[in-house]
């Protein structure tokens, strides 16, 4: 068993009176690829948001660690600082930076500024090509593009940008927020060797999803969200035959038989 | 002790009552319209100068200019005709402004609403001093609607006409909060402001909801400034700013809650006249004589705005509040090297060549061209609405003097006063980076306000109203000073220092912005949540976003100081603030060209002067009326400024070159990848099949 590079405990979320994720406990270890699914309201993205830092914990204990990332509690750190430890998150609604091209969209992302970079970039540009960004362009095929606005990209290629933006700071785990949502089935196909091939350039993923046949495809290690509760934990395996989860996307009563978005995944 | 006490509250209540009205107009427009219309005492404030007018000699005039606006309606006005006329009028303006110019907005972004009402507000402020006999001339008797003799109220005398206007505005609270309770109309509103899509779909008509209560919140605000004015005057401007107090009132009511906005202007306007009766007592004296006393009474307001807004705050949107509106663009700036070359080297040219006059409109137009960049820094590159750039330059232009009169030398003297200036910038950045759109709009409006009233107006920092002068800049015995006798004013050497300054300046903001703080300005604007994930530290981009941008801004400051004779708090009025920010919104408020040409556009500049020549000297006298409109134009219409224009003009014009048969390339593209995989190109899409 490899390291295990983010630990979560107990972690909980709570909007007005709705408990939108109750003491949810998962890690992920090094260069896996860990699935979390749910039926729509299931809590996944308020779990990213948890993890990522947009949302914050409802209960929060000082002492206890909820978060953990690399063996050091995050749970105080700002959005920003979880990033730049290297643990990088995208979208489901892919939020681009419409302003500007992939290139700079990426090139945002890739270097942490000093205090006095203002000051430098003012009086004493540096004109060099970052390394990391060509890097991603070319693995993701976007070279290209560079130099294009992403609203003139197709679908498939935002999302592309999404997920380059993430890898471009070098993260060692990297979040992802429904990445298939709106991909036509060859685009999804595409994204699944994408991430297949991350855990070799030393990227974790976590990958959250509705679509089962990508996530029981791709992941190492799956958790079922329903009502913000982790209600199975197993391979893929295991996750397609759970008659929990079977109830939990296709309701009571309904046998796991006519059902295709279970079968899907075992093709690809 | 304590009667004198409640006399002073009790004086308030006057204009506590005007304050209040202008708050339940506010809320009731934002709670219909989603809009904030700093216009709205600007509006209040015509109807008024129309109803006196109408009662004096039943002339009725129009906010309209070029046009003759003045009708004659009645030989004998009565007070149910002229009140009449002024409920009627209301609701006119009221529909007009909604269906023109806040309808249009209604998806626009929180900047193209904030330029457009102050469009609205600058028009309507000069449409009244252009067509209306205003000052010492006044012609006309302005006869109060309410009786004015005193009367005995909580064992303290106040006037009549104060406690009837709470009257009034008490009753139109109970009103609109009955309506919106009780009646379909306040349910569709409600509708309406929770889902306008929604509201369609169950045949609510959002376009009437928002009119109606266009119409009512004008004609509230109308009739309160009507009965205000035996007490507290009108005055174009100052009437016009009013709404900075209802806007604290409205913010403290969370811009929804007729009762609590109603309360809060009351306890505004009684606070005000409490302070102020306070500190002009003679026994006060433990107030330093550098405190102004009128500033601190207009400094509640602002404190108030500010502690709403901050407590308020949130350090990031969440996410119901992510929308995709588009911004005026910002391309990436291009050619530099030879755009500096042709324009320092025209602008070299023009300051040897032309004549004092218009060497005088040069160097105008180059200082307001700093300022402007200043502004497209912080308003068009991240996003962040600021109102206080102005206040910078002159926390700038004072402190030059005042250290140059200390004996500092010029140089040093004026960066101390640029670095003063920047640090004023971070203090006001640090709450500012909490709140964002719309809120930050007030919030550096009041901060604008703030630094007027309790630093700029200062008789021991400024001046007072005789205002400081600078001693001549001298740099290594060379005199840089402006002035000289005769035709030789304006002199050529002082261009050449603005120029410098100004250059420099432009070249190291396009650095920053083909850089990663330009890049992440842009981030910031475009998206905050975006940014925080992408490592972005949101609030130190603003903050030293702010820096910079008050560092120019200082920098114009110092410039202005040097070359007026006396530098006069009037430079740095929070309307002048508004003109800058209006004027740089027209000449593209996202690039540094549009800087540039707002420059050329400044009053006083090149162009007034040029027009001038032409028309008479008429140009100078519409130029804000004209730039109020254009404003508004723009806002709905050309979101990225002149420079937007002419780029959109020049793009279209290539292309039509292009067109010899071949397809245009960007469209081709586009074409391509809308149907195809994650990538038409090279890389682990490659060679896909277009369909599933």
């Amino acid at each position: 068993m490899s390291e295990v590079i983010l630990q979560v405990r107990d972690l909980s979320v709570r909007y007005g009176g709705v408990l939108a994720l109750s003491s949810v406990s998962f890690d992920v270890a090094d260069a896996q690829i860990v699935g979390l699914i749910g039926p729509n309201g299931a809590g996944k993205t308020t779990c990213i948001d948890a993890l990522s830092g947009f949302t914050a914990p409802s209960a929060r204990n000082p002492s206890f660690r909820y978060i953990s990332f690399l063996g050091r509690s995050i749970d105080r750190l700002s959005p920003q600082s979880r990033v730049r430890l290297g643990f990088a998150r995208t979208f489901q609604s892919l939020e681009l930076f419409d302003d500007l091209t992939v290139r700079d969209n990426l090139r945002v992302a890739a270097a942490t500024p000093t205090w006095i970079s203002t000051l430098t970039d003012a009086l004493w540009p540096k004109r060099k090509v970052d390394a990391a960004v060509e890097e991603v362009l070319e693995l993701l095929g976007l070279d290209s593009f560079a130099e294009d606005r992403p609203e003139h990209l197709s679908n498939g290629q935002r999302h592309l940008v999404a997920v380059g933006r993430a890898l471009v700071g070098r993260p060692k785990l990297l979040l992802l927020d429904e990445p298939a949502a709106g991909l036509n089935p060859s685009e999804t196909v595409e994204l699944s060797k994408l991430l297949r091939s991350l855990p070799d350039r030393g990227v974790s993923v976590l990958l959250v999803d509705h679509d089962m046949s990508l996530v029981l495809g791709v992941c190492d290690q799956v958790h079922v969200l329903d009502f913000g509760s982790i209600i199975a934990s197993g391979t893929p395996e295991q996750i397609r035959s759970d008659p929990l989860v079977i109830s939990a996307y296709l309701g009571h009563g309904s046998s796991g038989v006519d059902e295709p978005a279970l079968g899907a995944g075992s093709e690809s | 002790m304590i009667g004198e006490y409640s006399g002073f509250i009790l004086a308030g209540l006057g204009g506590g009552a005007v304050v209040a009205a202008l708050a339940l107009g506010l809320v009731l427009t934002n709670r219909a319209t989603g809009v904030i219309n700093f216009a709205f005492g600007a509006m209040g404030m015509y109807v008024a100068f129309a109803y006196f007018q109408f009662r004096d000699n039943g002339d009725l005039i129009l906010p309209l200019i070029f046009v003759p606006s003045r009708i004659h309606l009645l030989a004998t006005p009565t007070l149910f005709t002229a009140l009449l006329m002024a409920v009627l009028l209301s609701a006119v303006l009221g529909a007009a402004t909604y269906w023109l110019v806040f309808r249009p907005l209604r998806r626009a972004p929180a900047l193209a609403s904030v330029v457009a009402s102050l469009g609205l507000m600058l028009y309507l402020q000069e449409v009244v001093r252009l067509n209306f006999p205003t000052g010492s001339a006044a012609t006309v008797v302005r006869m109060g609607v309410l009786p004015e003799q005193p009367v005995r109220f909580l064992g303290t005398a106040v006037t009549a006409n104060r406690l009837l206007l709470v009257v009034f505005v008490v009753l139109a609270t109970v009103a609109l909060t009955a309506l919106f309770r009780y009646t379909k109309f306040g349910l569709q509103t409600r509708a309406a402001a929770g889902s306008q899509k929604g509201a369609m779909l169950v045949g609510i008509s959002p376009d009437r909801i928002g009119l109606i209560n266009s119409m009512i919140a004008t004609v509230i605000a109308g009739i309160a400034v009507i009965l205000i004015e035996p007490i507290s005057g009108l005055d174009p401007i100052t009437t016009s700013l009013l709404v900075l107090p209802a806007l604290a009132a409205a913010l403290l009511g969370g811009l929804s809650s007729f009762t609590i906005a109603t309360c809060a202007g009351l306890g505004i306007g009684m606070l005000q006249s409490l302070i102020l009766g306070y500190t002009v007592r003679p026994s006060t004296s433990w107030i330093p004589d550098w405190v102004p006393r009128t500033g601190l009474q207009q400094a509640v307001p602002v404190i108030l705005v500010l502690i709403a807004l901050v407590w308020r705050g949130d350090a990031l949107p969440d996410r119901a509040y992510l929308v995709d509106k588009r911004l005026p663009s910002s391309p990436t700036p291009r050619h530099v090297t030879l755009w500096t070359i042709l324009l320092v080297g025209a602008t070299s040219v023009a300051l040897l060549g032309f004549d004092a006059a218009h060497r005088q409109a040069l160097i105008v137009t180059m200082v307001s061209a700093l300022l402007a960049l200043s502004i497209v820094v912080i308003t068009g590159y991240v996003g962040q609405i600021s109102l206080a750039q102005l206040a910078f330059a002159g926390v700038a232009g004072f402190t030059v003097i005042n250290v140059a009169n200390d004996g500092l030398p010029f140089p040093v003297a004026a960066l101390v006063a640029t670095l003063v200036a920047t640090v004023v910038g971070v203090v006001v950045a640090l709450p500012a980076a909490r709140v964002r759109g719309m809120s930050l709009a007030i919030a550096t409006l009041a901060m604008a306000v703030a630094l007027e009233q309790l630093v700029l107006s200062s008789k021991g920092f400024s001046g007072g109203v005789a205002g400081r002068s600078a001693p001549r800049p001298v740099l290594f015995g060379v005199d840089f000073g402006i002035s000289a006798r005769g035709a030789d004013n304006f002199r050529p050497i002082f261009g050449f220092l603005v120029l410098g300054v100004l250059t420099v300046s432009c070249l190291m903001v396009a650095n920053l912005r083909r850089n990663r703080t330009g890049l992440r300005w842009l981030a910031v604007r475009s998206n905050e949540r975006a940014a925080a994930a992408a490592g972005i530290n949101v609030g130190r981009s603003k903050i030293g976003a702010f820096a910079v941008s008050s560092c120019i801004a200082g920098l114009a400051g110092v410039l202005l100081a040097y070359s007026t004779s006396t530098l006069s708090t009037n430079s740095f009025m929070v309307i002048g603030a508004l003109v800058a920010l209006a004027l740089t919104y027209l000449g593209g408020i996202a690039s540094i060209g549009g800087a540039l040409i707002a420059g050329l556009l400044a009053q006083a500049g090149l162009f007034t002067l040029l027009a001038n020549g032409g028309t008479d000297g008429k140009a100078g006298t519409y130029v804000f009326a004209i730039s109020g409109l254009g404003l508004i134009a723009m806002a709905i219409f050309a979101p990225d400024g002149i420079t937007g224009a002419v780029r959109q003009g020049a793009q279209h014009l290539q292309k039509s070159l292009k067109m010899g048969g071949q397809p245009p390339q960007q469209t081709a593209l586009a074409g391509a990848g809308a149907g195809s995989g994650p990538g038409a190109g090279a890389g682990p899409a490659e060679g896909k099949p277009d369909h599933e």
